[in-house]
């Protein structure tokens, strides 16, 4: 059933490097390898669909598709997981979609210079699970731990739950092998080291090589950082009656100064209404509560269990009323199955739909929290009653600086979208309410994300105001790399890397 | 275009219309969450690393169709690449955390039998589906390999046990053990008249259907449940045994939504039934089992009925027996792939499925993999000849610690 706009020659070619298990032209395929989780334009679909899909095993593949690609000006957009919330593996310009869930083999397990060296298909649930026995982890832990894939949160640029205390997915990459837009093989760490934590020789390449949302190549090989198993996981849920409160306790925890601090969490009292009123799973809390903050501790036991006195101590001086057991742990430990709860929203009038969700993860600074928090859901408000397709989930802010949790958070307001009505007018609503929240983020001295990316509609137009002279950087950087635009082309406004260039191509 | 294809083509774009509309609201269920979880723990993902078959896909389908975008004809070839475990609706975190709250659980399952079934009324057919479903009709008892099939010798696994037919209770025996592993049925058989449990046969047993059912073939299944409802209530039968997990499936989800309130029968499964006389005292082991052993929790009964105590539980009294268990959570990303008419259209993906159950088992250092499903032993057990590794129904140890005989 060959139904794709590829030619003979070009599919004969990729079943050359594949063989024909590996290069899927069906349409479900391509169907299935472009929609991402939170606000997809559902009335689009057909317009973001790939050409073509391969499935991958190895380096030397991945290369040929790459030089391919190359030779034949056809786009390529790899793909991990697809759980990523920027569109990053979501093509736009069609040709080939590069799958790497067949590169999902641990190459090595060094638990001497204390490394895991994995293919970028590997999800980190699964690899946790081989490690387990070896008293390792990996420590990377997104709500998405046990679905995304460790190649697309180096593409991302991650963020981890528990970063504050081990760090977030681009502090956890020692080296990484890379196959650039032009289908050279690159090695980048620190230094030329495969397994070194820092050195100063040449530039530091490696950054550049995580976070480009698939725009600079394809990881196909990750040599991962390894850390002991951490013999205690403390956490404590604190309530509050008033988010200012919760707030200014907030900033007391993660002042605190300990090594051990894995994050802190503020939960809003939209969040908590809407956890109140449609989480099947909430457990009860009295009515007075209005804004709850969640702390967790990982390591020794010798550090964490003196530690986690203090935590209490702060926690309580500071105005919060400690939870009880159940709620810290439980809570704490469902924390991934959690991040999946938006599925249903609300109208106005009470009637549940089924929903998607936008989760904002904006950068910003702990003394603008309060005011940004006003503002957003001020335009939530606005969207929701002009609209009657938008739900307010409320708000987190976490933790964001890896050791170093105390100056930003990741802030998050979660909106549902009744997705089943997308349509062109609904989504450029949707459009709207996004650019007025990125709006306020850039007010106030934010960045538009501190882990999804930015590139998808609704962020990436502020993409080159956010970062200023950085944009054309950007571009120069993408054109040295890439000459010909093939890796994931449309995305981050690159295209204007080339522009004047189209009648020499 | 004959004027009948376009009639034809029209039904086909109707009834794809119905579908869509139909499931559409649990659809977009999984499409608008999008974690895929599931993926982790698909049997079917786990081998083939291809996302048409993930669980998501099966869902996301169907928002396809609805905006016009797929047909049954680009999708029903990729349906088939599911054994209908159930592993994907516990992991849903739709299921974990709001299913209840919203009656919106995630139904995977079922979205897999209405799409086989929209292809089967397409005329969408998968050929080693069809052929087994026409053979399975035309002998009343599937096709299973390797041994003549017919109505003729579907009893003949009981030869000289002198067991009665009819009765208020019944042994329903399903066709892989009644025509081919008749030693485990003859186990059944004895175990329970050891434990003093009365119990007759069918006068004529045809299959229970849900492996037709499971591949799409809605009126074929309807056949042979109104045939075997119909022998059960002229023996006067009230209690059904069944030692097949399929059948418990068959008689405790498909059959009541056939007969509805009319269906009357208790439907009870035989480890269900044999650890209650272990644990009343009817039934004791006495010889012990010196073997080092770990259980498969059966899909259907883990996965889909929460049955895995009782077999945990049986298997904790035989004496001798060193138990190296794996949790029943840990165990839903496991399975045989034998399940759901895999084995039948991709025989290459079940023994690839089997082959990853055995590699589990053998990462405990075990002599001994116990099943307690009929079906996932022959794949089981050709995997486990690679690796040493011996592939025992739990009936079967449970005869041998009781120290009953199992003549052939």
């Amino acid at each position: 059933m060959t139904t794709t706009a590829i030619s003979d020659a070009l599919y004969d070619e990729l079943v050359g490097i594949l063989g024909p298990d590996g290069v899927l032209v069906d349409k479900p395929a391509r169907w299935n390898r472009t929609r991402t989780p939170a606000p997809f334009p559902v009335h689009r679909w057909r317009e973001l669909v790939p050409d073509v899909v391969v499935l991958p095993r190895t380096t030397d593949q991945v290369a040929e598709i790459v030089r391919l690609a190359n030779r034949t000006r056809t786009p390529v957009v790899p793909r991990a997981a697809g759980t990523g919330l920027t569109d990053g593996a979501t093509p736009m310009r069609g040709g080939i979609l590069l799958d790497v869930k067949r590169m999902n083999q641990i190459r090595e397990i060094d638990l001497v210079d204390r490394t895991v060296t994995v293919q970028p298909g590997i999800n980190m649930l699964k690899l946790n699970e081989v490690l387990q026995p070896h008293g390792v982890m990996f420590p990377d832990d997104p709500a998405s731990y046990p679905c995304s894939m460790v190649g697309g949160r180096i593409g991302t640029s991650g963020w981890s739950l528990i970063g504050a205390r081990y760090g977030h997915t681009r502090d956890l990459v020692c080296s990484m092998e890379v196959v650039l837009p032009t289908g050279d093989v690159i090695r980048v760490g620190e230094g030329g080291g495969r397994k070194l934590r820092k050195a100063s020789t040449g530039y530091t390449l490696k950054p550049l090589f995580i976070g480009h949302e698939g725009t600079l190549g394809v990881v196909t090989e990750a040599t991962l950082e390894l850390v002991p198993r951490p013999q205690v996981e403390f956490a404590a849920f604190f309530g509050y009656h008033d988010y200012q409160t919760a707030w200014t306790s907030t900033g007391a925890l993660a002042k605190s100064g300990f090594a051990t601090l894995a994050g802190v969490v503020l939960f809003d009292e939209w969040k908590l209404a809407y956890l109140r009123r449609d989480d099947e799973a909430y457990i009860e809390q009295p009515d007075w509560l209005k804004s709850v903050v969640a702390v967790a501790m990982y390591g020794n036991e010798a550090e964490v269990v003196p530690a986690a006195r203090e935590i209490m101590r702060i926690g309580r001086e500071s105005g919060g009323t400690y939870l009880g057991d159940e709620v810290s742990q439980g809570d704490w430990a469902a924390r991934h199955d959690r991040y999946a709860i938006p599925l249903h929203g609300r109208l106005r009038s009470g009637e549940v739909v089924p929903m998607s969700w936008h989760c904002e993860d904006a950068a910003l600074n702990y003394s603008v929290l309060p005011q940004v928090r006003e503002e957003w859901h001020a335009i939530a408000d606005r969207y929701i009653r002009e609209y009657g397709i938008f739900d307010d989930w409320g708000m987190f802010a976490y933790t964001n600086g890896a050791y170093k949790p105390w100056g930003d958070y990741l802030v998050e307001i979660d909106i549902g979208i009744w997705e089943q009505k997308l349509d062109d007018t609904n989504w450029e609503a949707w459009l709207a309410c996004k650019r007025e929240i990125t709006e306020v983020t850039l007010k106030h001295g934010g960045s538009i994300s501190a882990c999804h990316g930015a590139s998808r509609e609704g962020d990436v137009e502020f993409v080159p105001t956010e970062l200023g002279g950085g944009f054309e950087v950007m571009k120069k950087v993408k054109r040295a790399l890439d000459p010909n635009n093939v890796m994931n082309p449309g995305k981050y406004l690159l295209d204007r890397a080339y522009q004047g260039d189209q009648e020499e191509d | 275009m004959t004027l009948d294809a376009d009639n034809d083509a029209e039904n086909t774009a109707e009834l794809s219309r119905e579908f869509a509309e139909q499931w559409r609201d649990p659809a977009y269920g999984c499409f608008s969450s999008g974690h895929k979880f599931c993926r982790n723990v698909c049997p079917v993902m786990g081998v083939t690393q291809n996302e048409n078959h993930s669980p998501t896909a099966f869902h996301a389908n169907v928002v396809a169709m609805g905006q016009g975008d797929l047909t049954v004809e680009d999708v029903a070839a990729d349906y088939v690449h599911c054994t209908q475990c159930g592993a994907c609706e516990l992991r849903c975190p739709n299921t974990l955390m709001a299913g209840d709250f919203y009656r919106a659980r995630t139904r995977t399952v079922d979205v897999v039998k209405a799409m086989r079934a929209l292809a089967v009324q397409s005329g969408v057919e998968q050929p080693r589906w069809k052929r087994w479903v026409e053979a399975t009709v035309d002998r009343r008892n599937e096709p299973v390999l390797d041994v003549p099939v017919s109505q003729d010798n579907v009893g003949r696994w009981a030869d000289g046990l002198g067991l009665p037919v009819g009765g208020e209770t019944l042994l329903f025996v399903d066709c892989e053990a009644a025509f081919y592993r008749t030693a485990l049925p003859r186990a059944v058989a004895l175990v329970l008249q050891a434990g003093g449990v009365e119990f007759g046969l069918m006068r004529e047993q045809w299959c229970c259907g849900g492996p037709a059912l499971e591949m799409g073939y809605v009126e074929q299944s309807r056949e042979f449940a109104e045939h075997n409802v119909a022998d059960w209530r002229a023996v006067g039968a009230r209690r059904i045994i069944t030692l097949d997990p399929h059948d418990y499936i068959s008689f405790t989800e498909d059959y009541p939504r056939y007969f509805g309130d009319e269906y009357e029968f208790e439907i009870v499964h035989i480890t269900e039934l044999v650890a209650e006389l272990v644990r009343e005292g009817k039934l004791t082991f006495t010889v012990p089992v010196e073997r080092v052993a770990t259980y498969h929790d059966p899909c259907r009964l883990n996965k889909r009925k929460g049955i895995h105590q009782s077999p945990r539980e049986i298997l904790r009294a035989i004496p001798g027996l060193d138990f190296r268990d794996v949790d029943h959570v840990t165990q839903w990303a496991y399975c045989s792939g034998a399940g759901g008419g895999l084995a039948i259209e991709k025989p290459e993906l079940t023994a690839a499925i089997s082959a990853q159950r055995l590699d589990r088992a053998a990462q405990l250092e075990v002599d001994l993999l116990v099943s307690a499903c009929v079906w996932s032993e022959r794949p089981l057990a050709a995997a486990g000849e690679e690796r040493n590794i011996e592939v025992r129904d739990l009936m079967e140890l449970v005869a041998e610690s009781a120290g009953i005989e199992v003549t052939t």
